[in-house]
């Protein structure tokens, strides 16, 4: 990494303020994420409707992130580590966003699961699946933040861990749906609120990937682990 | 994951060494200008030289033809060969070399004579027109190329150093191409020239790679990136460091590189 300060301050001071506003989103989006799995499990309706409200904020910020990188290609033509600060930036900004509206579907999702009776322990395990991920969406944002590699390895590898929780989550509800068919409006919608949750961890995946881009200049090569094959056969 | 092949345009189409320098040292008096240059220039092949002020840059770009030959502090040593001949061999007639390795300076320099003259002068000493009218030829072709024709059509018998000093440069630039070089040299040929004439004469350079090699020193990190498919990047009279352009501008391996191509201190 070049910690050297260019000629022009005013290139430092673009750069670093568009990297401000990915980490300020990226704040916004684990905020989100933790509170639309807490109304979900405690049923909380006013604040599953911020979530909802909140996620304006999220695509203004990636809006924001996308203008302010076109400026500075146009106007500075970065090369190098700063070309890679810009890309990486515009691609994390666009998977925050992303995130930002699993965690408000989430939000809308449990509105709509407050209407129905509760299926026993679910809610409490997408909590702690949400939990996870928003961890491993904070370790990946603060690899960014310091540029380090390390970090940004140990997210790929921990994502297994969240596609192995979303395997259990799926065989879980399935049982509940065979053992009683008015169980399966509720278990569709919690699924897919566990499907997405997994997403997330995907896009945390993703992020932790630019960053090592970002600082060694070439993508990881080695396939990050996978687990998360619910085998089909066994459905 | 598959990747489909493609030929990508800043691939070069010979990986024929065109220029081949070996421990190239330049001294004047004193200043020990250039240190142990290694660089091989490919044939058809546009390469440009970047580095901060008084790296060497114009120093090996005149090493290339002899021009060096005409500073009587400078000192070569080291070896040049071109299509695998020593261009410093006693043998070799620099005048004859010049013809073949073609050179526009940092600061143009027309003869005192008519646009016309200077662009004919070449051709005409070196025996490679017939007749008037094929000369008559040559001179317009290369003034078009050179971005000018249109300015000076109506006044080739006019002095050429009575043109602008953009004018000038694409003049020097016509007058360089008229003998048909092999590689051509071009010192910060754009330094001079607006936006339009500057990309014409990157366009001309797109077309001589076609046939010749040109080697280009330029300020502008963009022109750099955008004419050349080899770049070499010049520190303290070393060459730092020498690749394919468009790895140079987004992942160089040298941190010298690296602030010099972002705008750091270096
Ligand atoms: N004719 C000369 N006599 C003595 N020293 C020279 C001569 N030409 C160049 N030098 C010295 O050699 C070094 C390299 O100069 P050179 O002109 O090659 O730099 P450059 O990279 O072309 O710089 P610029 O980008 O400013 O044109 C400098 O220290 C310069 O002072
Ligand atoms: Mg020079």
């Amino acid at each position: 990494m070049n910690t050297e300060r260019h000629i022009a301050s005013a290139f430092d001071r673009d750069l670093e303020g568009v990297q401000a506003l990915v980490v300020k989103m990226g704040g916004l989006v684990e905020a989100a994420l933790s509170d639309a799995a807490m109304a979900l499990e405690m049923r909380d309706e006013a604040l599953a409707e911020r979530v909802r409200a909140q996620d304006t904020a999220i695509d203004a910020l990636e809006a924001q992130v996308n203008d302010e990188c076109l400026r500075l290609i146009a106007t500075r033509a970065p090369a190098a580590t700063d070309l890679r600060v810009v890309l990486t930036v515009m691609k994390i900004a666009a998977s925050l966003e992303r995130c930002g509206d699993y965690a408000k579907n989430l939000a809308k999702r449990s509105l709509v699961l407050n209407k129905m009776h509760s299926v026993e322990g679910a809610t409490g395990s997408i909590r702690r699946m949400a939990r996870q991920v928003g961890l491993l969406l904070k370790d990946a944002l603060d690899a960014f933040i310091h540029r380090d590699v390390e970090l940004a390895a140990s997210v790929r590898q921990q994502d297994r861990d969240v596609d192995q929780m979303y395997t259990a989550l799926f065989r879980e509800f399935l049982t509940h749906m065979m053992e009683d068919p008015r169980n399966i409006s509720a278990c569709m919608h919690l699924h897919f609120i566990a499907k997405n949750i997994e997403r997330v961890g995907d896009h945390a995946t993703t992020i932790a990937e630019q960053v090592i881009f970002l600082a060694t200049g070439q993508l990881p090569s080695e396939p990050r682990p996978k687990a998360d094959s619910v085998n089909m056969g066994e459905v | 994951m598959s990747v489909i092949e493609m030929k990508l345009e800043r691939e070069v189409t010979a990986d024929t060494i065109k220029i081949e320098a070996r421990k190239v040292q330049v001294h004047y008096g004193q200043n020990h200008a250039l240190k142990d240059v290694d660089v091989d220039i490919l044939a058809k092949t546009v390469t440009a030289f970047i580095g901060p002020s008084g790296c060497g840059k114009s120093t090996f770009l005149r090493c290339l033809n002899r021009m060096n030959d005409t500073v009587a502090s400078a000192k070569v040593t080291g070896s040049i060969l071109l299509d695998g001949a020593d261009i410093y061999d006693p043998r070799v007639d620099p005048v004859q070399l010049r013809a073949k390795v073609g050179m526009v300076f940092q600061k143009p320099n027309p003869f005192p004579k008519s646009i016309y003259d200077n662009v004919a002068y070449g051709p005409k000493i070196h025996g490679l027109t017939r007749s008037k009218a094929e000369l008559d030829e040559v001179v317009e072709s290369c003034l078009r190329k050179a971005a000018l024709w249109n300015e000076v059509k109506d006044r080739l018998q006019s002095p050429g150093t009575g043109l602008s000093g953009g004018q000038q440069q694409r003049l020097c630039i016509a007058r360089a191409i008229a003998t048909s070089p092999e590689v051509l040299l071009m010192d910060e040929p754009c330094s001079a020239l607006d936006p339009i004439a500057t990309a014409q004469v990157e366009e001309l350079i797109d077309e001589l790679r076609s046939q010749f090699s040109v080697v280009i020193v330029t300020h502008s990190m963009q022109q750099a990136a955008r004419v050349s498919q080899r770049t070499a990047f010049f520190h303290l009279g070393n060459l730092v460091e020498y690749g394919e352009t468009g790895t140079i501008f987004t992942n160089p391996k040298d941190p010298r590189t690296e602030s010099y191509i972002t705008g750091r201190i270096g």
